[in-house]
This record gives C-alpha cells, sequence and structure tokens, in this order.
C-alpha cells in the first residue's frame, strides 16, 4: 500500500461501479491501477472473484488477479459453501429427473474470457460448453453441443442457448474438466453471473459453473481414464479430479493427521511454503555447495539417516512356550513390536483410522455424499478407505549379529494364521489397483512390473483371484547360504512338532501350490523365488506366487535393492497379509535402496516410483533435504533398528559381547616386490592419464576398474597379475552346464539345428571337470586362458579374438554359429597361473604377514577365518598353508548348498583345523561362524560394508571369546589410498553428496588412486 | 627368411602331416620354404578319378591359419568345379574359411569334392555345362583325362 489512493479518485469510481463495492476494494484496485481510474474501474470489472460480485456487500475481501481467483475461492471456503448451499436446492431440483446417477458436486465461479465482440449475454443466461472432441472421438457427451472440433485442443469454449459463441473458460479449469467430461466422468452447466453489456474481445464474464459426478466413477474402479493423457509422458502427475475439487473450493473435511502432501505443499523451492517440521529448508536448494558447510547431513552415517530406535521405550513380550531358547529382553521388545506392527494398533482403531494418501470430501448435493480422493493416484471412492489397506509388516533392521533370525522365529509362532483371513484384501486389491495403473501411465520405463501387478490385483479379476489363491503359511526367502541355517536355527528353536517346515530349493522341487500351502513355514532361496517368476505371464505364475502368504519375510532384505532387477520385481508381486524385510544394513549404496524395500512393503504411496523419485530421489540427489527428511519419517513408524551400542532402560548395552579389536596391518613390500608393483602401476597410470586427457573418465570406468583391479591382486600377490584370474564367476561347471543350455533354449528356430546337444554339453563340462588338456583348434598348443563359446567349443582367448574381424563378435571357428565377445566364458582350468607356482614360489610381503599371525596363533588353538576377495589368492594361500602344516578348509562360491555346510560344520568341529579359506563375496552374509575368533581380511573391498559384513560373521551373539579382526594393507600402494576412499564412499553412502558430486567424486576418487 | 620365424602352428601341423598322413593323401613342405607345399592326392574309389594320381600345390600365405591356404590342381583334371588353371572352387578355402581348418581337413576336403562333382556351383561353365547335359559322358571324359595326365606321373 505504498502510494496514497486520493479520495476524488475513490469517489469517481464509486459513481461508476456502484455502491456494492467496498471503499476498500476500490482503494485496492487503484492502488493496483496505480491510481488510473479508467484502469481501476476496468480491475473492478475484470476481477470476477464472488467478492466483487456487484449482487453482495463483501467488506474485507481481499482484491486478487483474475488469474489466481480460484485459489482464493478456496481461501474464502466458508463462505463459499454457504453460497453452493443456496445453489444447490435450485439446481438439484431442476435436475431431479435425470440425477439418479448424477451426484452434484458442487459449484465455482469461474472467470471465462470473451472471445467475440459485439455479442451480449445477461446475467442468468444459461451457457452451454462445448468440450473439443478428441480427433478420433466417436461418441460426443450427451447433451454437450459437439458440433465442430474445436481448432485447439485443449481450449473449452461456451456459447450461449443460441450456440453463439460467447467465449472460453481458463485454462486451469479446462485442463481439468477435459479428461473427465470426454470419458462422461463429469458434466458440467453453467450460467452468466455477469457480463459487460456489449462484449468485446478478452473481456471478463464471470460464469457459474456446477459440477455433476458420475457415479460409475466411485462403483467401477475405473481409474485409467482419470489420467489426463497429456501427462503421460511427463513424470509429474496430474490428477484432474483432485485439481477441479480444489478449484471448486471443496476442501476435504478428513484427513489423516500426517499425509504424505504435507511434505511437498508447494513444488518450487523458492517460495516453499515450509511446515514447521521443516523450517530449516527454507535456504534455496540450488546452491548446493552451500549445503556443505551448515548440512546437518553430512555428517551423517546410515544410523543417522534411518535412525535407531530408542529402544528402552518398546515394551517386551515373553516368546511363546514352543520356543526353545531364551530371548534376550531387546528380543523380546522385537517380537512386541512385530506383533504391534502385525495386528496394528488394534483393528478398531485401523478401521476407522483414514488412510494418510485419502481425503474426504463432501459433495454438495443434498443426498450428503462423502466421497474420498487419493490424492496420488487421483481415485475416488465412496467407500472409506482406512489404514487396514496398508500392508502390516516392517523392517527389522537391527545391527548383524542380535539375533535377527531368533527374534523373526518367535514371530513365526507367537502370531501364525493363514493368508487371506484377515479379511481385508478385496480393498487393498483395489487400492493397490489404482496405484499401479497411475504408475503405467506415468513412467513408462517402468511399466514392467505395474502390468504384471495389475493382473495379480486388477479387480475385474479379484473374486477370481480370491478363490484360487491358496491360502498360505510363512514364507522365508533368503541367500542360498543361509538356507541351511535358517532350517537348522528353527528346528533347534521351535519345539519339535509345533511349527511344519519346508525347503522349496532345487530342480525337483514341487510346483504344486496346495502342497507348499500346506506348510507353515516355507524356505527358499532369492534365485528359485525369481525363477519361478515370469514378467510376461502372470497367471502361469505357479508356484510361490500362486498362493496368498500369511507372511513373507526377506531375509537380507537389501538383495532386492535394485529395483529393476528380477528378483526386486519378484519380490514385490508376491501375495502376502504380512510383510518383513529384514536387513542390517538398509541401505548399501544409496537411497534408492529404500524404494525397493518400501515397494515390497507396499508402503504407499511410496511404492510407486513416481512419487519416489518426484518427492524424495530428486530432492535429495538435487541437496533438499526434505527428501531425505521425508524417508525419515516414511521408515520411522515401520523400522526397527538397533545396535550394538544401543542400551537398554537403565542404560546399559542390549547385548554384551566380547570386545573386538580392529587392527590394521601395513606391510612392507620386498624389493622385488615394489618393482613389480611400480612397473605395473606406471603402465596403467599411462592409460589412466589417457582418459584424463580425453576427459573420457568415466566412459571408460570399466577398463579403469580393471587396471585398478590388477593393482590390488598385485598388492596380495604379483603371481595373481599374471595369472588371468577372471574364472571365478562361472568356475562352477554346473552353471557353466546351465548356460550353455539355457543359451540353446534361446536360440531361435532356424538355428535350431546348430544348437548344441545336451550330450555335448555333458561331455565338455566332464572333459573340463576332468581336467582334460585338451588343444586349441587354432593354434593347436594346449590352452592358454580358454574361453568357451556359447555352442561349448573350447578355444584360446587370443587365437579365437584375433580369427574375428572385429572385436566385439564374430562366427565361432568351429561350428560357424554367431557369437559376440560378451557370450564368452571364461574356461575353468586345473591351474590359472601361467607360471608354475609350486615351482617358483615366492611369499609376498602379506603372505608372510598371516604366516606370521597364524604361527602366533598356533598354539592357543584358536580359530581363524582369512578373506580374500580373489579366490585366486586363496588358490596361492594353499601352497603356504600346505608348507607349513596349517591344517584348513575353503568356502568359496563353487560350493553347492551341501557343500558349503560341510565345510562350515567340519570348521566349527574339527579341533585340528586351524583356518577358514574364505572368499569375501561368498561369506558376506548369514553364516554364524562364531567358532573362529580371529578374521583376516587380505585386501580392502570398495564398499567397507561388505567388509564389515562379512568380519561380522564372527562377532556375533554365541561369540565368547575375545575377537581379533586384522586387515592387510600394503604401504605405498593403491591400497593404502583405497582407505581413503572407502571414507569417501562411507560419506556417499550416508547421502552427503548430491548427483553431481557424486559424478565428480568418482573422477576425484580415481585420480586419488592414480596418484 | 620365411622359415625362420615359421609359427608353431605350421610346425606342428606340418610333423602330424608327415607322421600320421591321411589315407590316399601326401604333403610335404618344399624344402627352400615351409610354407609352400607339394601334395599328392589320389582319386577317390568309385569316383571317374579313380587310379590317378593327382598333385596339388599348396601356400600358406602371411596370415595363416586366420586366412586360407592357396591351393591349385597342378595336374590337369575334368571336373565341374576345377577350372584348367587348376583353381579350386571350395568354399572354404574362401569366405567359408575358419581358422580351426587345417591343411589335412582342407585336402580332405578336395578328395571329398573329387568323389562329389558340384556342377550346379560350377567353375568351369563348359565341364558343368556338359555334366548337366550328359553325365555318363561327362563322366567318362574324366575318366579319359586321369587315364591321360594323372596315370603314374
Amino acid at each position: 500500500m505504498g502510494s496514497k489512493v486520493t479520495d476524488p479518485n475513490l469517489s469517481t469510481v464509486r459513481s461508476i461501479v456502484g455502491s456494492e463495492f467496498s471503499d476498500m476494494d476500490i482503494i485496492r484496485a487503484l492502488h493496483m491501477a496505480k491510481n488510473d481510474v479508467t484502469a481501476a474501474i476496468n480491475i473492478i470489472f475484470d476481477t470476477n472473484t464472488p467478492k466483487f460480485k456487484p449482487t453482495r456487500i463483501i467488506s474485507k475481501q481481499q482484491v486478487s488477479s483474475p488469474k489466481s481467483s480460484p485459489r482464493a475461492v478456496t481461501t474464502s471456503s466458508k463462505k463459499n459453501n454457504a453460497d453452493v448451499e443456496n445453489k444447490k436446492c435450485s439446481v438439484a431440483t431442476e435436475l431431479d429427473s435425470e440425477s439418479v446417477d448424477w451426484w452434484f458436486v458442487g459449484s465455482g465461479d469461474v472467470a471465462g474470457l470473451s472471445t467475440c465482440k459485439g455479442r451480449s449475454i445477461k446475467s442468468g443466461d444459461k451457457v452451454i460448453f462445448k468440450f473439443p472432441t478428441k480427433k478420433v472421438s466417436v461418441s460426443p457427451s450427451p447433451g454437450k453441443g459437439f458440433g465442430r472440433a474445436a481448432s485447439c485442443s485443449e481450449i473449452v469454449r461456451f456459447s450461449n442457448e443460441q450456440d453463439w459463441e460467447i467465449g472460453r473458460i481458463p485454462n486451469e479449469w479446462a485442463r481439468c474438466l477435459l479428461p473427465l467430461v470426454r470419458d462422461n466422468k463429469v458434466r458440467v452447466e453453467g450460467k452468466c453471473e455477469f457480463a459487460p453489456n456489449v462484449l468485446g474481445i478478452m473481456d471478463n464474464i464471470n460464469l457459474s459453473i456446477s459440477v455433476f459426478i458420475n457415479r460409475s466413477m466411485f462403483v467401477k474402479h475405473h481409474h485409467v481414464s482419470l489420467k489426463d493423457a497429456t501427462s503421460s509422458t511427463d513424470e509429474s502427475v496430474f490428477h484432474p479430479l483432485p485439481a477441479l475439487f480444489r478449484l471448486l473450493g471443496l476442501s476435504p473435511f478428513k484427513k489423516a493427521e500426517l499425509t504424505p502432501g504435507d511434505f511437498f505443499s508447494n513444488k518450487r523451492p523458492f517460495s516453499q511454503t515450509v511446515t514447521s517440521l521443516h523450517a530449516k529448508s527454507e535456504r534455496p536448494s540450488q546452491n548446493g555447495h552451500e549445503n556443505e558447510n551448515e548440512d546437518p547431513v553430512s555428517e551423517f552415517d546410515l544410523d543417522n539417516i534411518v535412525g535407531v530406535a530408542s529402544s528402552s521405550e518398546l515394551e517386551e513380550m515373553d516368546p511363546p512356550e514352543n520356543l526353545l531358547c531364551e530371548l534376550r529382553p531387546y528380543q523380546k521388545q522385537a517380537l512386541h513390536w512385530m506383533i504391534q506392527m502385525e495386528k496394528g494398533q488394534s483393528r478398531d482403531e485401523a478401521t476407522t483410522t483414514l488412510h494418510p494418501c485419502w481425503e474426504a470430501y463432501r459433495l454438495a448435493d443434498k443426498r450428503e455424499l462423502v466421497v474420498y480422493l487419493n490424492a496420488f493416484s487421483g481415485e475416488a471412492t465412496t467407500e472409506f478407505p482406512s489404514t487396514l489397506e496398508m500392508a502390516r509388516g516392517g523392517i527389522l533392521a537391527d545391527a548383524m549379529g542380535l539375533g535377527k533370525t531368533v527374534m523373526t522365529i518367535s514371530l513365526l509362532i507367537a502370531h501364525s494364521g493363514r493368508g487371506g483371513s484377515l479379511g481385508s484384501q478385496p480393498a487393498t486389491q483395489s487400492f493397490i489397483e489404482g496405484g499401479e495403473v497411475g504408475d503405467t501411465g506415468t513412467v513408462p520405463k517402468f511399466s514392467n512390473i505395474p502390468k504384471k501387478a495389475t493382473k495379480f490385483t486388477g479387480f475385474d479379476k479379484l473374486t477370481k483371484q480370491n478363490t484360487s489363491l491358496s491360502s498360505g503359511g510363512n514364507l522365508i526367502i533368503c541367500p542360498m547360504t543361509l538356507l541351511g541355517q535358517w532350517k537348522a536355527e528353527i528346528e533347534t528353536h521351535v519345539h519339535p512338532g509345533s511349527l511344519s517346515l519346508y525347503v522349496h530349493y532345487g530342480q525337483s522341487r514341487p510346483k504344486d501350490a496346495k502342497s507348499l500351502a500346506q506348510c507353515d513355514v516355507v524356505i527358499t532361496t532369492y534365485g528359485t523365488m525369481a525363477s519361478e517368476f515370469s514378467s510376461e505371464n502372470a497367471e502361469n505364475n505357479g508356484g510361490l506366487f500362486s498362493i496368498r502368504w500369511f507372511r513373507v519375510v526377506l531375509d537380507e532384505a537389501h538383495t532386492i535393492k535394485s529395483s529393476k532387477s528380477q528378483v526386486s520385481m519378484a519380490a514385490s508381486a508376491l501375495i502376502a497379509d504380512n510383510r518383513w524385510c529384514l536387513t542390517g544394513t538398509p541401505i548399501q549404496n544409496n537411497l534408492e535402496d529404500v524404494y525397493s524395500l518400501l515397494r515390497f512393503l507396499r508402503i504407499e504411496p511410496w511404492g510407486h516410483w513416481a512419487w519416489w523419485n518426484k518427492l524424495i530421489q530428486k530432492p535429495f540427489e538435487g541437496g533438499d533435504e526434505r527428501g531425505l527428511k521425508l524417508v525419515q519419517s516414511i521408515l520411522k513408524p515401520i523400522m526397527l533398528r538397533r545396535t550394538k551400542h544401543s542400551t537398554d532402560r537403565e542404560g546399559k548395552p542390549i547385548l554384551v559381547l566380547p570386545p573386538a579389536d580392529m587392527q590394521i596391518i601395513y606391510c612392507d613390500p620386498t624389493e622385488a616386490e615394489k618393482d613389480f608393483y611400480e612397473a605395473l602401476f606406471k603402465r596403467s597410470k599411462v592409460k589412466f592419464d589417457k582418459f584424463v586427457e580425453q576427459g573420457r573418465i568415466l566412459h571408460n570406468y570399466a577398463s579403469i576398474l580393471e587396471l585398478l583391479l590388477r593393482l590390488r591382486q598385485c598388492c596380495d600377490h604379483p603371481f595373481l597379475v599374471m595369472s588371468r584370474g577372471d574364472t571365478q564367476e562361472f568356475s562352477d561347471l554346473s552353471k557353466l552346464a546351465k548356460r550353455f543350455l539355457r543359451g540353446t533354449g534361446n536360440a531361435s528356430e532356424g538355428e535350431v539345428k546348430d544348437a548344441v546337444s545336451r550330450a555335448y554339453v555333458e561331455e565338455v563340462v566332464e572333459e573340463l571337470r576332468n581336467g582334460e588338456k585338451g588343444e586349441c583348434p587354432i593354434c593347436l598348443e594346449a590352452f592358454e586362458d580358454a574361453v568357451l563359446t556359447p555352442c561349448a567349443h573350447r578355444l584360446c582367448r587370443e587365437c579365437l579374438l584375433a580369427s574375428w574381424r572385429n572385436s566385439s563378435s564374430g562366427l565361432c571357428p568351429v561350428c560357424r554359429k554367431t557369437i559376440s565377445k560378451q557370450d564368452l566364458i571364461t574356461a575353468p582350468t586345473e591351474s590359472r597361473f601361467q607360471v608354475d607356482i609350486e615351482k617358483n614360489w615366492v611369499e609376498s610381503c602379506k603372505i608372510t604377514g598371516l604366516l606370521n599371525e597364524l604361527e602366533n596363533l598356533r598354539s592357543s588353538g584358536s580359530k581363524s577365518i582369512v578373506f580374500s576377495q580373489w579366490t585366486a589368492f586363496l588358490d596361492l594361500l594353499q601352497i603356504p598353508f600346505t608348507r607349513n602344516k596349517i591344517s584348513f578348509v575353503r568356502l568359496d562360491g563353487t560350493l553347492n548348498l551341501q557343500q558349503r555346510e560341510k565345510v562350515i560344520k567340519q570348521f566349527s568341529e574339527d579341533s585340528d583345523i586351524q583356518v577358514l579359506l574364505m572368499s569375501l563375496k561368498a561369506g558376506g552374509v548369514g553364516i554364524n561362524l562364531t567358532a573362529a575368533s580371529n578374521a583376516f581380511v587380505m585386501d580392502p573391498w570398495w564398499n567397507p560394508a561388505v567388509e564389515e559384513q562379512a568380519v561380522m560373521r564372527i562377532h556375533r551373539i554365541g561369540q565368547t571369546k575375545k575377537v581379533a579382526i586384522k586387515r592387510f594393507i600394503v604401504k605405498g600402494t593403491v591400497e593404502q589410498r583405497m582407505e581413503a576412499v572407502q571414507a569417501r564412499k562411507q560419506r556417499m553412502i550416508s547421502g552427503a553428496l548430491t548427483d553431481q558430486e557424486v559424478r565428480s567424486a568418482r573422477i576425484e576418487e580415481l585420480k586419488m588412486l592414480f596418484t | 627368411m620365411a622359415n625362420s620365424n615359421l609359427p608353431r602352428r605350421i610346425i606342428k601341423e606340418t610333423q602330424r602331416l608327415l607322421s600320421e598322413p591321411a589315407p590316399g593323401i601326401s604333403a610335404s613342405p618344399s624344402e627352400d620354404n615351409m610354407r609352400y607345399f607339394n601334395v599328392m592326392i589320389l582319386g577317390p574309389t568309385q569316383s571317374p578319378y579313380e587310379g590317378g594320381v593327382f598333385k596339388l600345390e599348396l601356400f600358406l600365405p602371411e596370415e595363416y591359419p586366420m586366412a586360407a591356404p592357396k591351393v591349385r590342381f597342378l595336374t590337369k583334371i575334368y571336373h565341374p568345379n576345377i577350372d584348367k588353371l587348376g583353381r579350386i572352387c571350395l568354399d572354404i578355402l574362401k569366405d567359408k574359411w575358419s581358422p580351426a581348418l587345417q591343411i589335412r581337413t582342407v585336402l580332405l576336403s578336395i578328395q571329398a569334392l573329387l568323389s562329389a562333382p558340384n556342377p550346379d556351383d560350377p567353375l568351369s561353365e563348359n565341364i558343368a555345362k556338359h555334366w548337366k547335359s550328359n553325365e555318363a559322358e561327362a563322366v567318362e571324359t574324366a575318366k579319359e583325362w586321369t587315364r591321360l595326365y594323372a596315370s603314374g606321373a
């Protein structure tokens, strides 16, 4: 109100507009018009908010620009409702004859713009809206003048009763109305409230619009058409119905206490409507670098992201009698919490609590209808959506070694039932359907899953589904290494006979749902589950997917972290009443890991990528801390996480473990090793510098990692570099055979005759198994770095590649089948070293160090685990072990389940065995190796979490001795620099870096390694 | 010298050709150029070439085994897939060459070609026409040529 409005102007205006307008309105208009009388008069007439309506005398109303008028309606909804009440009677009576199917939603005022000149329309005149048809539209809406196709497909025009075009309505209205009217979901009537006597182009015409909604919208659960078609390529979701409700000034009379919408009330980053929760986020998020100084997130590690429960608040619950072991107090708390999560606060409460995604609206219709709108999916329903529809379960994220398995087993027996007995599924189903359909529409790349999920949960199939799904008990999905352990733990901890147990694994497993459903507990692996899931054909998914489980438990749930992986999609498609994720590391690499878990858990709406991406991922990557805050607030109620440092009510640690001693052993390389390393380093650096020069570091990421791999292996032992130890992946021969046979299955019809016969593959595999030497058909020498083609022919890698005209693909020299380089499998050979390592045996500094350590331990009789990432290094270690009479067993990826169990048993029980050689990946998860009290980590791994997880196999419940963990690092090498990178990585995991920063960090990191 | 850096593969092949020759085929390297072979193939039984001894020359180019050996009949032969210069129309010597093939397999293929002339993919148009129009007569001519040029040379 800067400039002073002069009184003469006021009275001039008053004399023209009449006494209906308050002084304040006129002063405001004058102010907006900068004291120009004519302009002010225009403003008053042009502005068509209810406050300016000449028929009413309103004081203290704000002048708002025409554009924002609908919002103004919202703010004054109280007033407006009264207005609506009045109209309701008159309009509803007119419509009674045909209104059985049409409900009156409400009316609102719209500022139409004149598109004609010279015509006139009077206040009270009926107007007819013309909605442009789609080009291919066949059936125009009944009762609406659909004469000609509008030139612009988005413009909604209106005409008078003589069918003369008068004007158009604002785009924001058109945008909402158009899709709804087209689909005959909504009907609009309108009349003129006020218009200038003689219309000129762009004159304002005040209209009153009454909106009626068709009941088909609610009963049929048919939501696809509710989506604005134009938004399908756009990631931002536009739902016309909620938008229309807003324009009409309807506000929900009932909302859940905390809704997801609270977190994003405004899209614009600058003028955020900051809720008290997020007062801090007011700073513009664009200034990414500014964040670092003040951003508390940067110090967060995993625990800070996801929060650690102050467990002292939780109640304890005694385990059922069937449990044959004592639970520690914190485990009893977990049991209580988990049961609460499954049963809900109380069923009644859940039934009467509004689901956070939904809002309740009261329609203006005299039939007093209440409509529930899902602000996220755009769905509407007249049935009360209660929180019952949310999946039951959560994430048990206690740190490793706290006994998640035992807690889960106690849950299995404390709360048991059969899938589907909850009786809430119809609502759940339809609810999910709506959301999934939404995804299909908005995120095309993601369409695999929703399509499938829709098939599962589609409303039409609902009745069929319910009867065809068998009711099952508990399904536990775990990595293959843990299968035996789950079985053993259930058998030892549960009173015999109280649970029927079945391990669903292996080739001969039954596909028949009935026998699976009969068991109380079915244990299976992620691989088995993924293999039974076919994304193309949902109906044929038998086995695990044809059962409605009472409870599904994902052990080491981070296995599903990549949301686009088959295993992740498969897990999300399982049907269950209760869902649990067990994981010590809910976030392994980035925030997106959480998304997969939420999708599995059906935590709505976060299981839909569009929402997750828009409200969490994007803001998070952009450095907006609200993303993180939101994740925390989502996780808080559904996750329980305690660490070994958590304390109980009295402040005592919840778990007392013998101390663990972490130590890094820095080794000095010998002269010879140093020379070799330096030579290799120089060679690698030349290549790396070339990439830097070209600015193509990230394009050559794989090659650079390869260079680094060689350097890292060199730190273990130079022999490793002399070998080409990339055989680990396929050294499992049966896997090899499977891959060949799979290849056969894929061959198109024309190629069938070329396909490899099973007998031939078996022969080749047998040959490999027996270590038969054979010769390369090209060089006629013994194989040197042999590869196997998909057609099961063995050749030297170089010979084969040399025979090709281009480097990526060519013909198999033996059978002329076209093959590409990535189809080649490195053939396992007896010895992967090109030097005779036995004869020329040299200890590396690390091996010397390790041998010293083991020698010191020998007399004490304590057992040790030696971890390396490279099985080739484990091969090497066997030589000095044998020579020094250190008895050992070995566990790596080549062993099958039985063999693994045997090795673990042997190591745990045979007191003569001092060492377990273990590959870091094989030993990463779940295995309980508390028989050992020493762990030696021979080489650093990029991700410290993986390393930690392996080491924690020995530092967990059941460990009685002091634990020593020793990591070997060779001084002055890439390993030492990796330590620094690990520290950075920790920060990246904790989300302290933005996307851009991560990108540059990666380059920085690589540069760091090559200094 | 061509012989000084002879690939191991060629040496190995040569040794094997000499120590365990294929029936009806002999191949021996020239003394001054180990890449040049003198080859003799016996006409297969029950073919028009039965009883004949056919001389060929075989040369392993620098790129061998990534490129096919060059082979040519020195003995005149009446065959639809062999022209009067002794050049042979055989796919494995052209685009169907594979480094997994060897001298031995090449020569065995040529021997098989003698047993089964293929007039549909001719190198020598006239002979092929003859073969197609009057096979008995063509076979007679082949026998005749064998007697004339390939007997006991």
